[in-house]
């Protein structure tokens, strides 16, 4: 009957201007009897194949709307983008619908023919209409007959019986269920859940299959296959909501006289419905799909379809087939695959599927933040960690699985053991390990935030723990040495008080302390890696960890045995950056050990750069004008170490600093005069220079200008002023105090500084001595008199002091042999004389046109531009190569 | 002290007073006692305040072929905005003709300390100074070596090849070579004598019979270290200078031969090409210029390094002048110790 009346719009004798008051009224009930009931559901975004239909459905919308107010030269440009819109769509119809045009469009073409027809014939109408209406109208109508040509047959069947479905909708939706035309439709369609929906797709399909007129009535019959993909019932159900549209119109028509007021209201709210439609676009269609959703899970599978292990595999390998596709619904995927775990739990479908889908959900997870750069959401990072865990418990607790990448799908095992899985359990943790380190770069690193999500740590490291259980089991030595280079980089930047604890013997000896386990990691990686890189930075970070516990010696000797200096430049930049990092460490613990002269070689490199925060991935200097493109901040932003990780730049530089002075000032003082001086530290110099350059000096109150107050005061052997601008209140809570043992460093520190000063002292004012007694020299720089004995006996073997000891008297009596003021500035004026003379003789050279050797003078050349006192050698030994080449 | 510049003085005059005449339009310079002292009081001024370079005009007469100076006043210093320089010199010698002095500017005069006084200002201004008025001269003064006994004024001309360069205001080494010049021929130095009216002279004698026998024995003052270490220290600031020159024009150099290598190369590409094209009967590549594809690199100007070299110059005369001095002096002492001792002895 309702079809009868369906068709009644366009044929039956009813007066034009009714109709036409319908079609007003139609669609806004039809939007609202629609969105009315899912405005109670959840909404879920579902497939993103779902757009091309979306696309077809808006237009059509659209087309309905201009059709009531007949506009129809909108109307035509829509029509036009319908056409094109499903030519789009075209792919994903055949795909989906097996060729068949689906019912909705074929619908809206029939809608579109009958209404143009009826405007047509009324002539007066026509007479009425603008120009520009009128012209669209015979153009519209030129088209849609031939467009409709193609779709005759289609046509022709939906025409025939059009109502089945929207009979039976009808009636629910009147919930009267008067008439129920059809045999096999459980009423109840909006509660009854799946095999409604199942059935409903079913009797959709049914006239296309009809037309391929094979087994189409037993499969209708039937209730659905098991293996329906859910985008395929989704599009069906699209369909089936145009359904609603038109049986809820026809409804409209039926009842329209006795609730005319009744459809104001309803107005009203569709226009509201509609207006929060617009609002979010896409919204619109998501809650279409809402609506769905409690259907959605019995869809998965049939209602009693033997759910075994090969149907849950299937239904797993179609959802991650989806994966990576640009429509698909990364949200979707990961609800999906939570549902399919439940149905496998629900029906003990063993281990291996469990883990199969746990291995799916993660890598979901995993994927559902698109860009690589940017860290995943808190909640699915939750999500994560568990659902990672939870795979582990399960593999540690079923020993008969296995697990790997060379394991084919074809090859899988899952219903008896020994399974087998395909997948890598070490990919994924080091997947989740990078995803956490960006997760903690993410976050402000002063935030409570950051402290949060440093408690993960534990989990993570557990996570490590538990896969290194299970690879340990497994006993693959790459991959073993994978994990256990994952384990070192969670370790070597973790202090354990434990370890000096031992060292002390407060702690038995055979306590583990994570030294030990360093110990025992590395050198299996060391034994058993094949790749250079984990070797490599492994040894590093068993060298950091050696220096953080304060073993010099264990340290320095790995790093001199690793020969690493050489070639760390060839290696990737995250090494780089990692040998950095232990240099810095290597060269504190060099400190800490009085080793000044190796502490200050370990960090010169970092230091004398001035750009330590980039070498130690800390931070990125700001840049001047395009530097560097965006794609390479990027890049160097992902290289960054998390803040936890970080070294503290200032106790480097002050540690730096204070080594540089210590050997920089009795330097500078033995060699006052010699045209030969070479900086040893370019750093240093610039911060004493730059406080020279001041007028007026002020009381220091950063950590430079106390080193920079300290050395002036060292310089005139002042010891006690320079100690005291190098330990007091100021630098403890600046500097010292971040060393473990801080009071330990600052005796230390206060000895060196004493004898540095000493030997200061007698470079800058023997000239002015004819004997020193030691005794006295002793009381001024409070130091034993063996250490000053000895202090001096070494100057005098190292020529560095012009005197000789006399015992009896304890005094040190000097030679003065040293070269005058004037005669050393005279030697100095030589070599300049020299260096001179060298480039006027390379401008004559050139003018002779040797070019020689060419490349070699330049060497030296740039070396004595930069600063010329080193150059003083060069200029000698290229001379003499410039004789040589004379000849 | 004085009056031992004094006394240097008068011995000044009668050396240099014969002097072989040279093309040049004037030459010697005779000046006026008066305007020398008030020269030197100017100058000790200048640099005892702030060490700065004390400068001002001299003003006299051309007589035949010597250039008499009589007086001179001293310029305003450059930080006092307010004033017009110009226009207080005019105003100054305007008034001095009021009371009778000389007011023809015939060159200026400027202070320095040892040998430092060649610079591009200085030449600057003497070139406009020569080309306004011809006869000019730069009188320099030196404040350091005077004030250890040794008077030192010298006066200056540019040389008509300096003048010429700067006209052509060209200072690339051909242009340099072209005009045969280098840092001896830019300046002419000019003798200066320094002439006193008769009423001065007997002053002078006068004073001499004054001054007690023993003050005038202090020439023996040897003072060697701090003189000496103070020149060497500039010269060795000058050697780098003239160092950190050579290694530009080296580096020019060396710019142009590759320059040259690459056009070279460029020329044999294209004729290759063209030959090429010849030989497929097609039309020639069109001639580029060449001088756009490779742009002349900039010579380096070489008026620095010659005057870089001129101040060596100067500096290296002035220390192996007060070395020789230093040398004779030390025999003498040792002369007289010896003969002390040997008096002493028996």
């Amino acid at each position: 009957m309702s079809s009868s009346r369906f068709f009644a719009t366009g044929s039956d004798s009813e007066s034009e201007t009714s109709s036409e008051e319908e079609q007003v009224q139609r669609q806004p009930a039809t939007t609202f009897t629609f969105s009315d009931e899912e405005e109670e559901t959840k909404r879920v975004v579902r497939s993103a194949k779902e757009k091309r239909y979306e696309d077809l459905t808006n237009i059509m919308k659209q087309i309905r709307n201009f059709k009531k107010i007949k506009d129809m030269s909108s109307m035509l440009t829509s029509f036009e983008d319908l056409m094109r819109a499903y030519t789009k769509a075209l792919p994903v119809i055949n795909k989906e619908e097996k060729g068949q045009t689906p019912r909705f469009y074929l619908r809206c073409l029939i809608e579109m023919e009958d209404f143009i027809n009826d405007v047509w014939e009324d002539r007066e109408g026509r007479k009425n209409m603008s120009k520009n209406n009128s012209k669209s109208l015979s153009s519209l109508r030129q088209k849609l007959r031939k467009y409709n040509k193609e779709f005759e047959l289609d046509i022709a069947k939906f025409r025939e019986n059009p109502d089945q479905a929207e009979d039976e909708e009808d009636e629910e939706k009147e919930g009267e269920g008067d008439s129920e035309p059809d045999d096999a439709k459980p009423s109840s369609f909006r509660k009854a859940g799946s095999e409604s929906s199942a059935t409903d797709s079913k009797i959709m399909k049914k006239p296309p299959e009809d037309e391929e007129g094979s087994e189409d009535s037993t499969d209708w019959g039937t209730d659905s296959e098991s293996d329906t993909d859910s985008s395929d019932d989704e599009t069906q159900y699209a369909s089936v909501r145009e359904r609603f549209l038109k049986r809820n119109t026809e409804k409209e028509e039926e009842e329209k006289k006795e609730k005319k007021e009744k459809n104001k209201e309803r107005k009203e709210k569709e226009r509201k419905q509609r207006k929060e439609e617009e609002e979010d676009g896409e919204g619109g269609w998501e809650r279409v799909k809402g609506g769905i959703i409690p259907l959605e899970k019995p869809k998965m599978f049939a209602k009693d379809a033997e759910i075994d292990v090969n149907l849950v595999v299937k239904k797993l390998s179609e959802i991650i087939a989806a994966r990576g596709k640009k429509r698909t619904d990364r949200r979707e995927q990961i609800e999906l695959l939570h549902e399919l775990q439940s149905v496998a739990e629900a029906h003990h479908l063993g281990p291996a599927v469990a883990i199969k889908i746990k291995f799916a959900i993660v890598s979901a997870i995993f994927d559902y933040n698109p860009k690589v750069s940017d860290a995943m959401k808190p909640e699915f990072w939750a999500k994560l960690l568990d659902g990672i865990s939870d795979t582990l418990d399960l593999l540690l607790s079923t020993p008969d699985i296995i697990i790997g990448e060379q394991i084919l799908e074809e090859n899988e095992v899952f219903d008896e053991p020994p399974y087998k899985v395909r997948g890598c359990v070490l990919t994924m943790v080091e997947r989740l390990d990078e995803e956490f380190t960006k997760l903690l770069k993410e976050c402000d690193p002063h935030s409570n935030e950051y402290v949060e999500r440093l408690k993960d740590e534990k989990m993570v490291a557990s996570i490590i723990d538990k896969v290194q259980e299970y690879l340990e089991r497994q006993s693959l030595s790459a991959e073993l040495c994978r994990i256990y280079l994952r384990k070192i980089e969670h370790l070597y930047y973790k202090f354990d008080p434990d370890v000096l604890k031992q060292k002390q013997g407060e702690i038995p000896s055979s306590a583990v302390t994570s030294v030990q386990v360093m110990e025992k990691l590395c050198k299996y990686i060391y034994a058993k890696d094949g790749t250079d890189r984990l070797r490599t930075r492994a040894i590093l970070a068993h060298i950091y960890h050696h220096a953080l516990h304060n073993n010099w010696f264990q340290a320095r000797d790995l790093i001199l045995m690793s020969h690493l200096q050489e070639a760390i430049q060839h290696s990737d930049p995250a090494t780089q950056i990692l040998y950095n990092r232990t240099m810095a460490h290597l060269g504190l613990c060099a400190f800490r050990h009085a080793n000044i002269k190796d502490a200050h070689n370990c960090l010169v490199d970092l230091m004398m750069t001035g750009k330590v925060k980039e070498l130690l991935a800390q931070g990125l200097l700001p840049q001047r004008q395009h530097e560097r493109s965006k794609e390479q901040e990027k890049i160097e932003k992902q290289r960054q170490m998390p803040f936890h990780m970080h070294i503290n730049l200032e106790l480097l530089e002050c540690v730096y600093l204070v080594s540089a002075m210590l050997i920089e000032i009795p330097y500078m003082a033995a060699h006052e005069f010699d045209a030969r001086r070479r900086m040893i530290s370019k750093t240093f110099y610039q911060q004493l220079r730059s406080s020279e350059r001041q007028s007026l000096v002020g009381p220091p109150e950063s950590m430079r200008e106390h080193v920079v107050a300290a050395s002036k005061a060292m310089r005139n052997g002042n010891w006690s002023a320079c100690k005291n601008f190098i330990i007091n209140e100021k630098m403890n809570a600046k500097v010292w105090d971040l060393f473990y043992e801080a009071d330990k460093v600052r005796e230390m520190l206060t000895h060196l500084i004493q004898e540095e000063a000493l030997r200061t002292y007698l470079f800058t004012y023997s000239h002015v001595y004819d004997s020193i007694s030691m005794p006295t020299l002793a009381q001024m720089f409070e130091l034993e008199k063996p250490v000053v004995h000895s202090i001096i006996s070494k100057m005098i073997i190292n020529e560095e002091l012009m005197a000789s000891l006399d015992d009896p008297t304890q005094t040190v009596v000097m030679h003065r042999s040293e070269p005058s003021r004037l005669q050393s500035l005279a030697l100095q004026l030589t070599d300049k004389v020299n260096n001179f003379v060298d480039s006027n003789e390379r401008i004559f050279e050139m003018k002779q046109g040797n070019y020689f050797n060419r490349g070699g003078n330049q060497g030296g050349f740039r070396d004595r531009q930069n600063f010329i006192r080193q150059g003083q050698d060069w200029g000698r030994q290229r001379r003499d190569r410039g004789e040589n080449r004379a000849f | 002290m004085l009056p031992v510049s004094i006394a240097d003085m008068a011995s000044a005059r009668g050396s240099s007073r014969r002097v072989p005449d040279n093309e040049s339009s004037i030459a010697y310079v005779q000046m006026d006692g008066l305007a020398v002292m008030k020269m030197i009081k100017h100058s000790h001024e200048e640099s005892t305040g702030n060490m700065e370079v004390a400068q001002g005009a001299l003003l006299g007469l051309v007589v035949e072929n010597c250039l008499e100076i009589t007086n001179c006043f001293p310029f305003p210093k450059h930080n006092d905005e307010s004033m017009d320089e110009e226009e207080y010199q005019l105003a100054m010698m305007r008034r001095l003709r009021r009371v009778n002095v000389d007011h023809f500017h015939v060159g200026w005069y400027q202070s320095a300390d040892v040998g430092n006084f060649l610079s591009l200002p200085l030449l600057e201004s003497q070139y406009h100074y020569q080309t306004s008025i011809e006869e000019s001269v730069v009188v320099i003064y030196d404040t350091q070596k005077s004030a250890r006994g040794f008077l030192t004024v010298k006066a200056y001309r540019l040389t008509p090849q300096a003048i010429q360069m700067y006209k052509d205001n060209e200072f690339t080494p051909e242009a340099l070579r072209n005009l045969k010049i280098g840092y001896e021929s830019l300046f002419l130095e000019v003798p200066i004598v320094i002439k006193n009216s008769h009423l001065t002279n007997i002053m002078l004698s006068e004073l001499a019979d004054m001054i007690p026998e023993e003050e005038g024995t202090k020439f023996l003052d040897l003072g060697t270290a701090s003189v000496l270490e103070g020149q060497l220290r500039c010269l060795m600031d000058r050697v780098d200078e003239l160092n950190q020159e050579a290694i530009k024009f080296n580096r020019y150099q060396q710019q142009v031969i590759r320059q040259q290598q690459d056009k070279h190369r460029f020329l044999q590409k294209r004729s290759q090409e063209n030959a090429a094209r010849q030989a497929k009967d097609e039309p020639p590549l069109p001639e580029e210029d060449l001088n756009k594809l490779f742009r002349p690199i900039p010579v380096p100007q070489r008026l620095n390094p010659m005057i870089v070299s001129g101040q060596i110059n100067t500096y290296s005369q002035h220390i192996s002048q007060f070395c020789s001095q230093s040398l004779a002096k030390l025999y003498i002492t040792q002369a007289l110790q010896n003969a002390k001792e040997g008096k002493s002895a028996p």
